[in-house]
């Protein structure tokens, strides 16, 4: 469904992605695990168009994204929950959500995608008056992915949703992941926390430093000598 | 005391203070004017109940503001007046015109204030019905008494439009454009040079008026397309130059010679080189035209005629006056509108965050763009009206001083807000072409009569005086501080839209400690790390 073919992307002369590979086929779990500066971010926001590649193809059932802005990717229905959540603060709850709809040519439908968000994230619907900007951490992540899923994407995109969030809290989210997945739902899902991501994913790729330097079946890559010494923190 | 007896007494103080300033029959007018305020201020404090128990509780205040206004309008004839050094006036005029501010203040307030007693829906309808009253009959109770304010109100209408174009840009799309009396600029010209002798073209002012705002709007997508990768302060830097260009542009239009350029100098140049004369006449469409007719201006420009009513004269400003009424209403409507579409919620999402919006399938180009041509538009039909309302159009009118009090008229009645802006654009442009000029007066009547032959021992100081004591010298002083402390007493404005109201709401939660209950900040230290990180991203 998404392929990524050999995309390098740079900062200035910085080069963040050295020639990542990697592909998302329909229904499935993928995760991107890696430090801090492996460039996971990065390859998220390339994908999104809102950084552009400098070589590399990147393509979403078969139709080249590389080279469009990024509403005509979102509108092509790739839907990100970014890093650092990036919700309109000084928007409601229920009008951050209708935003995630914006790109949605028709709008049927927009009740019951609204009432599976809500199901999908009680919290949300007791604050639906709220400003985003006073929501908690947790809230706001969930208003990110909620919003992500009112586009209706074909992909959705994942950047850290465990990130600054409690244990008792990223295990809810981690079990919302698995509950959108299985309803149907593409995921690829960037992760610092490799363990929780691994244990949701089907496979996974390690990247580390602009490179992709593993991948394989999640389970595999739990087992791996490597990944458990670097990423999952057993010796 | 009483907290609706004080607000009666404010009342009545502010309009006695300002018949000082008018006289004669202002009294009536401003009477009308105090009851609907003070009732509408008195109301919005009452419980909704029966409207005869509202009604029976404002009468205290009422009569309060009445006996006050009265009172100090008879002072200003009794002694005001022969200080001013003109006769007492104390004939059957003003007590007609006394008695009838003293009804007016009272019958006023309390039918405004006991309008809350009825359903939220009959309230609605009730204020609009009054104020439709107030709008309508304004000219005809201007022209009966005699206090000629209407010319200076429609002033302050040119004005709302403006406001309510700039809102567009700035309140509601978020892109601070310090230059927008450009687009006045460009639309005033427009018809100016349409519609007057300058060129021999006299269009009509119907056409005229949709072509300035069309223009107009097409100088939005120019002018708007080089400042679209800037942000905050960039942004307003180059809008602020593009102001300043544009009646320099103006200015400077007397010798425009356009000639075509294949025949006059490409093909002149080839056939040079091979030591050739060209053969082709040079075509030239303008040989040294004067365009704008530079610091002088043009005049006299063209003016709109309707049937019956026949060509709008100077002498008579009510059909001007219903005219601007019927383009504010137009603009009110398709502003409502706007706001409400896909176009205005991706304009305040633009507002809120750019990457995000992008992120939601918005084109912060063609969104960016459309806010600078939509609120261009509204400017170039003000500045048709502007140019056939006063006949002649100079450049100096469109300098920076008018970018800034449109701006000052979107801040101070409350960005984003339309209400807002309708009444912010009153207000300063009410004070600054009706109060102003009216303490002017006053004060130097003062002067000349009471208090300069007092100070006859000192000269200096005489003459200081005399020369300090216009307060129209003080006019941006005043508007300055007037921001100032709007900004420090009431940052959302007059009248703020409730989602402004709420943000600044927001924004003294969020400094406190909203550190959520679920977020595990493991110290202070990443957390600002973070922040920082997120920072250089955008
Ligand atoms: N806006 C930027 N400008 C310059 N360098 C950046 C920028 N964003 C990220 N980088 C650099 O690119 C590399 C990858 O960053 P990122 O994709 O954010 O990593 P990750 O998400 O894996 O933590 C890092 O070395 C980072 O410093
Ligand atoms: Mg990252």
């Amino acid at each position: 469904m998404l392929e990524l073919k050999d995309v390098h992307t740079y900062y200035g002369n910085i080069h963040a992605l050295k020639g990542v590979s990697l592909t998302v086929n329909q229904g499935e779990i993928v995760t991107l695990i890696g430090s801090n500066g492996a460039g996971k971010s990065t390859t998220l926001r390339t994908i999104q168009g809102i950084n552009r590649p400098r070589s590399g193809t990147i393509l979403l059932e078969g139709v080249a994204l590389e080279k469009l802005p990024p509403h005509e990717i979102a509108g092509r229905g790739v839907a990100q929950s970014p890093e650092g959540r990036l919700i309109f603060p000084r928007m409601t709850v229920l009008e951050n959500l209708e935003m995630g709809a914006y790109a949605r040519k028709n709008k049927t439908g927009f009740d019951d995608d609204l009432a599976r968000v809500f199901s999908l994230f009680p919290r949300l619907k007791e604050r639906i008056t709220q400003k985003g900007g006073t929501l908690s951490g947790g809230e706001q992540q969930m208003l990110a992915m909620g919003r992500a899923l009112m586009a209706r994407p074909r992909i959705l995109l994942l950047d850290e949703p465990s990130m600054g969030l409690s244990p008792l809290l990223v295990e809810l989210i981690f079990e919302i992941i698995q509950n959108i997945n299985k309803e149907g739902m593409t995921i690829l899902l960037v992760e610092q926390n490799a363990l929780m991501a691994l244990s949701i994913a089907n496979r996974g790729y390690v990247l580390q430093t602009g490179e992709i330097i593993l991948s394989d079946a999640a389970a595999k890559l739990k087992e791996n000598e490597m990944v458990r010494k670097s990423y999952l923190g057993i010796e | 005391m009483d907290k609706n007896i004080k607000s009666g007494i404010t009342f009545g103080l502010i309009g006695g203070f300002l018949t000082f300033l008018f006289g004669g029959w202002s009294v009536a007018v401003l009477g009308g004017m105090l009851g609907l305020g003070l009732g509408l201020s008195l109301g919005s404090r009452f419980e909704r109940r029966n409207p005869l128990q509202i009604a029976r509780a404002s009468f205290m205040p009422a009569l309060v503001a009445a006996v006050i206004l009265v009172g100090l309008s008879l002072v200003q004839n009794i002694f005001i007046l022969p200080a001013l050094g003109k006769a007492r006036l104390f004939d059957n005029q003003v007590i007609i015109a006394n008695t009838i501010g003293f009804l007016v203040v009272l019958l006023l307030t309390i039918i405004t204030c006991a309008i809350h007693g009825l359903s939220e829906r009959q309230e609605g309808i009730a204020k609009l019905v009054l104020l439709a009253i107030v709008i309508i009959t304004f000219p005809f109770i201007d022209k009966a008494t005699g206090l000629r304010w209407s010319a200076q109100v429609i002033f302050a209408l040119i004005f709302v439009i403006l406001g309510l174009g700039l809102n567009i840009v700035v309140g509601y799309a978020g892109l601070l454009d310090l230059g927008y009396a450009a687009f006045f600029a460009i639309g005033a010209y427009t018809t100016g040079i349409l519609s007057s002798p300058q060129h021999g073209i006299y269009m009509n002012f119907w056409l005229v008026i949709w072509i300035a705002a069309g223009i107009a709007a097409l100088w939005g997508l120019i002018l708007g397309a080089p400042t679209l990768p800037l942000r905050g302060d960039y942004l307003a830097i180059v809008t602020l130059g593009f102001g300043e260009m544009i009646p320099v542009i103006f200015r400077n239009l007397t010798e425009v010679t356009i000639k075509e350029p294949f025949t006059c100098w490409i093909l002149p140049g080839i056939t040079n080189l091979f030591g050739a004369k060209s053969t082709l006449a040079c075509i030239t469409f303008f040989e040294r035209q004067d365009l704008t007719a530079g610091e002088k201006g043009i005049s006299p420009i063209g003016r709109p005629s309707l049937p019956f009513i026949g060509e709008f004269q100077s002498d008579n400003p009510i059909p001007w006056y219903f005219l601007i009424i019927v383009i504010i209403l137009l603009s009110i409507f398709i502003i409502r509108r706007l706001r409400e579409s896909r176009l205005g919620r991706a304009w305040m999402a633009i507002r809120e965050d750019e990457l995000a919006a992008s992120q939601m399938g918005i084109d912060p180009v063609r969104t960016k763009l459309a806010a600078f041509a939509m609120g261009a538009t509204f400017s170039g039909f003000a500045g048709a009206f502007y140019a056939a309302y006063i006949r002649g159009i100079f450049p100096s009118v469109f300098d920076f001083s008018a970018s800034i009090i449109i701006l000052v008229i979107v801040i101070l009645g409350g960005l984003g807000n339309i209400n807002g802006v309708i009444v912010g654009g009153l207000v300063i442009m009410t004070a600054d072409r009706l109060f102003l000029p009216a303490l002017k007066d006053f004060l130097a009547s003062l002067l000349t009569n009471t208090i300069l032959p007092s100070l006859a021992g000192n000269p200096v100081l005489q003459a200081a005086v005399k020369d300090n004591a216009n307060p129209i010298l003080y006019r941006f002083l005043l508007f300055g501080l007037t921001l100032v402390i709007m900004m420090a007493v009431r940052p959302e404005g007059l009248i703020p839209s409730a989602q402004r109201r709420m943000e600044l709401h927001a924004a003294e939660e969020m400094a406190g400690p909203v550190i959520p209950e679920e977020t595990a900040k493991p110290n202070a230290m990443t957390v600002a790390g973070k922040t920082k990180a997120a920072a250089k991203k955008r």
